[in-house]
């Protein structure tokens, strides 16, 4: 089986001439260039610190929410099913339906670097984590969209995705203070960020893996999901 | 083309389907009529890979349809159903162009498509501001686009005016004429009549009957013939051969005005075998 570029780009083009449409799901970019802007400029924040906190929240705000918008809405209005019963793969559609929420991340990301007038240094290992975190953001944005019955629930679906994983590391000093609070260690977005600040290989082949586990997980859940609303029960 | 072959299948211990049979060959309009909640969604679902049967054989292009893998099975297909639906925000060029893509077709088949729904000059109309007619024939031309081998169309024309619906329906015949097999559900009996090589009633997830249109209507007719005499007077004959002197008489006396003979509508044999309207 071939995979078909033609097949991916008319269903990026679909998605874009329908985003730009859309005002509700496109505003969100605004969100991370806010944050940038504030912590950005001024603050004396490290970019061992800056530039993992706006991949995180960028991907999370506006990857994760784009990705499960435009699945959430294909699955209300009953286009989803429609493409489902095209000739085109799993893999061409969910490709295809990747490549915008991808594309407005990472421009988002570059606008955001404006903002950030220190001297920047990203690790060789923060690209292999950048590109791991990617596929993880834009899968489980996959998955919130075909959990979510509208545009309207995964909006309120992906609060806790955007809180925890896109500000979680922000709140780094409560986990002194609550025990608790130390699972956020086990989180991706923490262990991308330990890509950035680790100097030892173990933490850093440990963070890799801990992202690589979390993405695994997430694509395994989403394939099955997406496979099940391809058929009736 | 299609076969079905003791096909069963519940919902909550409910059987939508109990036993289905049928076969449809290459290039029938075959027609699929059923009352509300007799099964037809669920067969056409089934044949087209989005339900598993519980027990039972469903067969498409000659091969089990849960072995036929969905690209190559769904490249071959047309599917226009209730459920199927349109990009609001997009034009009807649009929404074309998308199904284009993914079907591999070239440009100037999107022409054709609107020609045959009667919808050139639309292109650039977003499909939000289009009647229902309307959007039921843009999902028509998007089914046609590929020039599918099997049609399935669930109430195509149930939106239609009589010369949009007349439109279509010619445009069907081409298609039949060029090999299509087209697997129909409707509540019009008369379009089932007029354009159905053959039709099964459908009741309670099994066929009930099954046959061209006109000897289901012959099969189930009375033998009565009704004579309208000049004068008013009506006249009505149980058995032909019988009364056959009687009309002869009348005849060479010039007393009628008409004569007919008393055949039901496909509605009417419908009722007649289940006990139910098709509504």
């Amino acid at each position: 089986m071939i995979t078909s570029i033609q097949r991916i780009y008319a269903i990026f083009t679909k998605d874009f001439k329908d985003l730009t449409k859309n005002l509700y799901v496109s505003t969100t970019f605004l969100l991370p260039l806010f944050y940038a802007f504030m912590l950005g400029r001024g603050s004396g924040m490290d970019s061992a610190y800056f530039l993992p906190l706006m991949v995180n929240m960028t991907f999370a705000t506006v990857g994760t929410y784009i990705q499960s918008a435009i699945i959430a809405e294909e699955k209300e209005n009953g286009t989803l099913r429609g493409l489902m019963l095209s000739p085109a793969t799993t893999l061409e559609i969910l490709t295809g339906k990747s490549v915008l929420s991808v594309l407005c991340s990472v421009v988002v990301f570059v606008v955001s670097l404006e903002f950030f007038d220190g001297p920047m240094t990203i690790p060789s290992a923060a690209w292999i984590g950048f590109i791991i975190m990617t596929i993880f953001y834009i899968t489980l944005g996959t998955l919130v969209g075909l959990l979510s019955k509208s545009l309207m629930e995964s909006s309120i679906f992906i609060l806790p995705v955007i809180f925890i994983l896109g500000m979680g590391t922000m709140f780094r000093d409560l986990m002194d203070e609550y025990a608790w609070f130390k699972v956020v260690e086990w989180m991706p977005n923490y262990q991308f960020e330990q890509l950035f600040q680790a100097s030892d290989t173990s933490t850093i082949v440990a963070a890799i893996g801990w992202m690589i586990g979390w993405t695994a997980l997430v694509v395994v859940v989403t394939l099955w999901l997406y496979q099940k609303r391809s058929f009736d029960e | 083309m299609i076969r079905l072959e003791k096909v069963y299948k519940s919902f909550d211990g409910k059987a939508a389907l109990d036993g289905l049979e049928f076969q449809v060959d290459k290039g029938e309009i075959f027609g699929f009529l059923g009352p509300s909640g007799s099964g037809k969604t669920t067969t056409i679902k089934m044949l087209t890979g989005q339900l598993k049967p519980d027990r039972g054989h469903v067969e498409v292009f000659g091969q089990d349809v849960s072995n036929v893998t969905r690209p190559d099975l769904l490249q071959r297909i047309g599917i226009m159903t209730d459920n199927s639906n349109l990009y609001p925000r997009l034009t009807v060029l649009d929404n074309l162009n998308l199904y284009r893509s993914l079907y591999r077709v070239p440009i100037r088949r999107v022409k054709e498509v609107l020609e045959i729904v009667n919808l050139e000059g639309v292109e650039k109309k977003k499909t939000a501001t289009l009647s229902k007619g309307m959007k039921q024939r843009v999902l028509l031309a998007r089914a046609l686009l590929h020039e599918p081998d099997l049609l399935f169309l669930d109430e195509p024309t149930a939106a239609l005016d009589p010369i949009n619906k007349e439109r279509i329906h010619e445009g069907l015949r081409q298609l039949k004429a060029n090999g299509t097999t087209i697997f129909l559900t409707t509540h019009d009996m008369q379009e089932a009549e007029t354009l159905c090589d053959r039709v099964a009633l459908l009741n309670g997830g099994r066929i009930v009957e099954e046959g061209a249109p006109v000897s289901l209507c012959q099969r189930f007719s009375d033998p009565i013939i009704t004579i309208e005499l000049k004068g008013g007077q009506v006249v009505t004959f149980e058995n032909a051969r019988e009364s056959a002197k009687a009309i002869h008489d009348y005849m060479v006396n010039d007393q009628i005005v008409s004569i007919h003979t008393d055949e039901p509508t496909l509605g009417q044999v419908f009722i007649q075998v289940t006990g139910r309207n098709l509504a």
